[in-house]
């Protein structure tokens, strides 16, 4: 049932190895806001723990809608969203594969950026740090589930960059005001009572927008 | 007698205000191979992608071998070959063919890869990435992408744009290939002639609506030009 997923999660895969377009633009700009933060502000190690978790999901958010915009331009590139169209197998089919590509590519970029975030701001690595595997997993899935079939949207349109922010910010941030919540209990070493129902929240969010996207997905390649 | 492979019923599509087709009907046995002729923007466009249902009529109804177009059953009976590629630029062609068959569940897929590739003459660049080919050999990949399938009906919208000579042949040299196979093609073009040469019947598409629907056997070249301009000269009048 999953062929065309996979399919679709190969050649984004291949063409984004080849190229490196996307994770390098991500980096090189996740990296110019930690710098021109870092030499801006010159706060004392408690206010930079409070303002860390809120710059590292800026980075991780405005890279990644630099990802969703890509990820759907290459696609536009020779009429290939048509393609998509004629394909003989179900919308949702062709939604799990785009939203497996560009969630991989952000969680590779998150990988890359995240040890430089460590540097920059001089945090202290420790074991309660692995509790930011769910909390960057979770907050990035409802990111990319809600943005892939947004930039599905967008994609058709003249202004797509600004219409996909237009659309994709008010739905999306509950889960990213969450993540920087869920990140900055991590971060400071107070992960209180109230961390695992949060993350679980935003855990429900990713199901429901995953859902609805998968269902509706059918709907936006029609013409 | 046996079921059309298409069949289009008092098809109208209108995007809000303008109007791009207007109570179209006409029926394709298999095996026929149908051009529609038409000025730019008599709708011959907006009629394929209806057909191929990527798009949906605002009145009418088509059927694909007696269902609905956009069943996948009929999806992967049907092959599109347009002015837009449907390719990956930073693929090489093998890479773009071997993607198409997975999608399609093509069976035997390496060697069908060869076949077509060695059909279009493009086996000596298929470890080359499609963006270092030129127009004609692009246009030569879009063909045997859509040949992969062996699709049972084709549809093809100006497919002559922007090739050279070479290509051109290479492509008539092709759909005659697909007819003799008993293929069911549908074809637009502002290439009288070459309509002429390959179809069974024309079609003439002329302010969103059909103004002739003939035979190519009943008339001849010349005939259908005059018929054609005659007839758009009194489209365009109407």
């Amino acid at each position: 049932m999953m062929r065309t997923a996979i399919s679709i999660l190969q050649k984004d895969l291949r063409m984004e190895f080849r190229s490196k377009e996307s994770i390098l633009a991500m980096w090189i700009f996740s990296l110019l806001i930690f710098v021109i933060f870092n030499f801006t502000f010159e706060v004392s190690r408690l206010v930079m723990l409070e303002i860390a978790p809120g710059l590292l999901w800026v980075a991780f958010v405005f890279s990644g809608m630099f990802g969703l915009n890509q990820s759907f331009a290459l696609e536009k590139e020779n009429g290939n969203l048509r393609a998509m169209a004629l394909m003989p197998v179900d919308g949702g089919e062709i939604y799990v594969g785009k939203f497996f590509s560009v969630t991989l590519i952000m969680l590779m970029f998150e990988a890359l950026i995240f040890p430089i975030f460590i540097i920059f701001y001089d945090l202290q690595l420790s074991l309660g740090m692995f509790r930011l595997i769910p909390v960057l997993l979770a907050g990035t899935i409802g990111f990319t589930s809600l943005g892939t079939i947004l930039s599905a949207v967008a994609v058709h349109t003249r202004n797509q960059q600004i219409l996909l922010s237009l659309l994709l910010w008010p739905l999306v941030s509950p889960i990213i005001i969450w993540s920087v919540t869920l990140t900055g209990m991590i971060l400071s070493g107070e992960v209180t009572e109230a961390f695992y129902p949060l993350l679980l929240r935003v855990g429900a969010f990713d199901v429901i927008f995953f859902t609805l996207s998968y269902m509706l997905f059918d709907f936006i390649l029609e013409d | 007698m046996s079921v059309p492979a298409l069949e289009i019923l008092g098809v109208s599509k209108d995007f809000g205000r303008i109007i791009a087709l207007r109570d179209v009907s006409f029926s394709v046995m298999p095996g026929e191979f149908v051009s529609i002729l038409g000025r730019n923007g008599a709708g011959k466009t907006t009629l394929l992608n209806i057909v191929s249902g990527v798009s949906r009529p605002s009145e009418g109804k088509v059927n694909l071998f007696g269902t609905d177009p956009g069943d996948r059953e009929n999806k992967a009976k049907l092959a599109v070959i347009s002015h837009e590629m449907f390719l990956y630029g930073n693929l090489t062609a093998i890479e773009n063919l071997e993607y198409y068959s997975r999608v399609y569940n093509v069976p035997d897929a390496k060697k069908r890869i060869d076949t077509v590739l060695s059909d279009v003459e493009l086996t000596h660049r298929r470890f080359d990435l499609v963006a270092t080919y030129s127009r004609g050999m692009t246009q030569r990949l879009t063909i045997a992408r859509a040949l992969l399938h062996e699709p049972s009906l084709l549809l093809l919208d100006e497919p002559f744009t922007g090739l050279d000579q070479h290509a051109i042949g290479m492509l008539i040299e092709l759909l005659k290939k697909q007819k003799d196979m008993d293929r069911t093609i549908l074809l637009t073009t502002h290439d009288l002639h070459t309509a002429a040469e390959l179809s069974d019947r024309y079609v003439v598409l002329s302010k969103h609506k059909i103004i002739k629907d003939g035979y190519i056997a009943d008339t001849t070249p010349d005939a259908i030009r005059e018929k054609y301009f005659s007839a758009e000269s009194q489209g365009a009048e109407a």
